[in-house]
């Protein structure tokens, strides 16, 4: 591409695989600054190096280690994710291409999403977890290159990587949704297994999961 | 539209019927109002400068009250967007088509007919600023400084929809989701329409004036007014209903960045020592009588009483429209901030800009006609205050671009105020849905312009002044109890959290 084309939020691909473009900065020599979709790691390159790519209807990709296809007739529900691919945003909205948000309510026109924003029906396209079948895979731009496959890999997570948040005997964690609330404390930690009060067993992966446990305090802290 | 709600077929109503009525009697209209306005002046002054002051010394209190650590959202949320974005976006905030009417309008008028002494001397130049950085200073950024921070601490941090009866709970409990809560919605779209239409009106009236200084042959007639407000009219609807929501940002980005082009421009063409001069000096006599100014309506003087009451209060009454409007966009990009930071931010970095706006362009008026002795006051007394922009840039370089520019300016302003405004009165009358269906923005669009109109045909630049005074002081009430309202919910909260803490300490 040239760099005049480049625009925040367009989908490319780069070494391959697909990335998402979340900024451009044209003074620096490495100008197009990339996050991998797959990992969400961040690379720096220049426009020459990158391919664009337009996600459509019944594209599938790896998006933070989960896989999603694309619906453009399938209404969001609460807690979906969604890809805005036509962007339109109202005065009160910040959001720009391709920006992927979490519903948090549905109303009659478009969605609400955790941040705040009005998207209409017309703007978004839903993802809709797995890869189903029949659906074209984008995240390699030639797939025959390709040495891992295009399963979706939960298990290919880097097992550190949740290092430096292990949870200490002592936190207290809130559960967040559900119909009541639940607040409980970290009695054990047996390998990637956390137990806490009130026979809660819990992965590590899970606990850490912000959107599902909310870290409140430690009791041992002073 | 099953979105619909009571609020939006009452308000439309009422604002049909206005419009019918200075569509059908313009004369009347404006007697009727004129009588209702100079009622509030003469017997309710004191109360618009009370409500003013109280509610910014609430907010400088909140800044150094315990109350200040509290969190615009959840206790561990990050601010959602960076410092320097949210400066951007609160400066952006307070630009608009009043400072580009009034910049340099205001200093330049309170110098020809000034609020103590004779016109046109020193200390006629010195006041003449000083009461433009009241007018544009902490006051009305403090009002909507709580008004914000009311819409946002009950949204972001209790749930609630982003409506002005939301911020209510805390006094009414569920009674606002009932009568009592329309009727708070309501008197707040009525302030807003009115308040939106007043700077309609003041754009359509500086487009022409611009348009007939820069050509003589367009004539500064209502009929040239009301072309302008059409058209204006069919672009920002055209624009809402096709979804420009992109082009519509993309335009008040660029229309900040213009306006403070055209300020640098001011300030360096000119006589920049000078104006910096101005704008300290000013700076630190408005901060040494703040409290006088704040309060003084001279019951024995009555050149300033009058005088005040011809500005100050229909200053601080269209900045009480005007709060629900800015408040609600002020709030949304806030989320995650204390509110202490959330205060300072919002009373300073726009003050700041106001003042600095103020003392260029205003300076650059005051400069021309003291110190070059430019007869600006005649051309002002012959062609309108709407002319007073235009007659200052034609003593600078390139002043046909420069004039043309201002005007491009009014008019993308006038556009974009008015899309942003249809949206938020669409957000209070559906529930405070973030996507209003198109048709309610329409109407709105329709009915604000038409309001301006009215106004305009029915009695032009004061007409305009009168119905913020008037669509107002419903308002002032609702804001007073706003403060009681955020009062009660901030000590409930700070009571939870020390029970909290004593609990933890117990099991420790």
């Amino acid at each position: 591409m040239k760099l005049y084309q480049v625009r925040k939020g367009q989908f490319v691909y780069f070494n391959n695989e697909l990335h998402k473009v979340y900024s451009v900065k044209p003074v620096y020599k490495q100008s197009i600054h990339l996050i991998k979709l797959k990992d969400l790691t961040q690379h720096l390159t220049t426009a020459s190096k990158i391919e664009l790519y337009k996600p459509k209807q019944l594209d599938s990709f790896i998006f933070n280690h989960k896989a999603y296809t694309l619906h453009q007739d399938k209404k969001a529900g609460e807690g979906d994710y969604i890809l805005i691919t036509n962007p339109s945003p109202d005065y009160l909205d910040h959001y720009s291409l391709h920006e992927i948000e979490i519903v948090s309510s549905v109303e009659t026109k478009g969605v609400i999403t955790t941040k705040f924003n009005g998207v209409k029906h017309s703007e978004y396209l839903l993802m809709v977890p797995g890869r189903e079948n029949g659906s074209h895979p984008i995240d390699f731009l030639d797939k025959n290159i390709t040495d891992s496959g295009l399963t979706s890999n939960d298990s290919d997570q880097p097992a550190k990587s949740t290092q430096g948040e292990m949870p200490n005997i002592g936190d207290v964690y809130k559960k967040r949704g559900g119909n009541h609330s639940i607040e409980a404390m970290v009695v054990a930690i047996n390998g990637e297994t956390v137990f806490l009060g009130n026979n809660l067993e819990l992965s590590l992966n899970e606990l850490n999961d912000s959107e599902r446990w909310e870290f409140q305090y430690s009791l041992l802290e002073d | 539209m099953k979105k619909v709600t009571i609020v939006f077929t009452i308000s439309i109503i009422i604002a049909v019927l206005f419009i019918l009525w200075g569509a059908l009697a313009p004369n009347n209209l404006a007697s009727v109002t004129g009588n209702i306005q100079t009622f509030l002046q003469t017997n309710f002054g004191w109360f618009y400068l009370l409500v003013a002051s109280v509610i910014l010394l609430l907010a400088i209190y909140l800044i150094f009250s315990k109350y200040g650590n509290i969190k615009l959202g959840r206790d561990d949320e990050k601010p959602e967007y960076d410092l320097i974005s949210w400066f951007a976006m609160l400066f952006s905030a307070g630009m608009g088509i009043g400072i580009v009417f009034y910049g340099v309008a205001e200093p330049l008028q309170d110098y020809m007919a000034p609020p103590y002494g004779d016109p046109g001397t020193k200390q006629a130049a010195n006041d003449a600023m000083r009461y433009s950085f009241l007018h544009w200073g902490l006051h009305p950024w403090g009002i909507y400084a709580v008004m914000a921070l009311a819409l946002a601490y009950f949204k972001f941090r209790k749930g609630a929809p982003g409506l002005i009866s939301a911020t209510f709970y805390p006094l009414l409990g569920d009674r606002v989701k009932g009568w009592i809560g329309n009727l708070i919605d309501i008197i707040a779209v009525f302030a807003t329409i009115f308040g939106v239409a007043t700077s309609l009106g003041l754009g359509a009236v500086q487009i022409n004036g611009g348009l007939h200084f820069i050509f003589p042959t367009i004539p500064k007639t209502i009929v040239i007014q009301s072309i302008i407000i059409a058209i204006v009219t069919v672009l920002f609807i055209l624009s809402s209903i096709s979804g420009l929501g992109r082009g519509i940002k993309w335009l008040s980005n660029s229309n900040v960045i213009v306006a403070i082009i055209l300020m640098l421009f001011l300030l360096f063409a000119g006589n920049t020592g000078f104006l910096l001069d101005y704008f300290t000096t000013t700076l630190g006599s408005y901060i040494q009588k703040l409290p006088e100014m704040s309060l003084n309506i001279s019951p024995f003087d009555e050149q300033h009483s009058k005088w005040m009451q011809s500005w100050t209060l229909f200053y601080w009454a269209w900045w009480i429209a005007w709060a629900p409007f800015v408040g609600t966009f002020i709030a949304r990009v806030s989320r995650g901030r204390t509110i202490r930071e959330f205060i300072i931010g919002v009373l300073i970095v726009p003050t700041i800009f106001c003042t600095l706006w103020f003392s260029i362009f205003g300076g650059s008026g005051i400069y021309l006609e003291r110190i070059m002795h430019v007869n600006l006051g005649d051309v002002i007394n012959t062609k309108g205050i709407e002319v007073s922009l235009f007659a200052v840039l034609a003593h600078f370089p390139w002043s046909t671009f420069t004039s043309i520019l201002a005007i491009i300016l009014i008019s993308t302003f006038f556009i974009t105020s008015a899309d942003s405004a249809t949206f938020v009165l669409g957000m209070q009358t559906t529930n405070g849905s973030l996507n209003p269906p198109n048709i309610t923005k329409i109407v709105w669009g329709i009915l604000v312009s038409a309001a301006a109109l009215v106004l305009l045909w029915s009695g032009g630049l004061t007409a305009l002044q009168t119905a913020s005074i008037i669509a107002a002081f419903p308002f002032a009430f609702i804001l007073i109890f706003m403060m009681f309202s955020l009062i009660k919910s901030f000590k409930e909260e700070i009571k939870i959290r020390k029970r909290i803490e004593r609990k933890t300490k117990q099991v420790q």
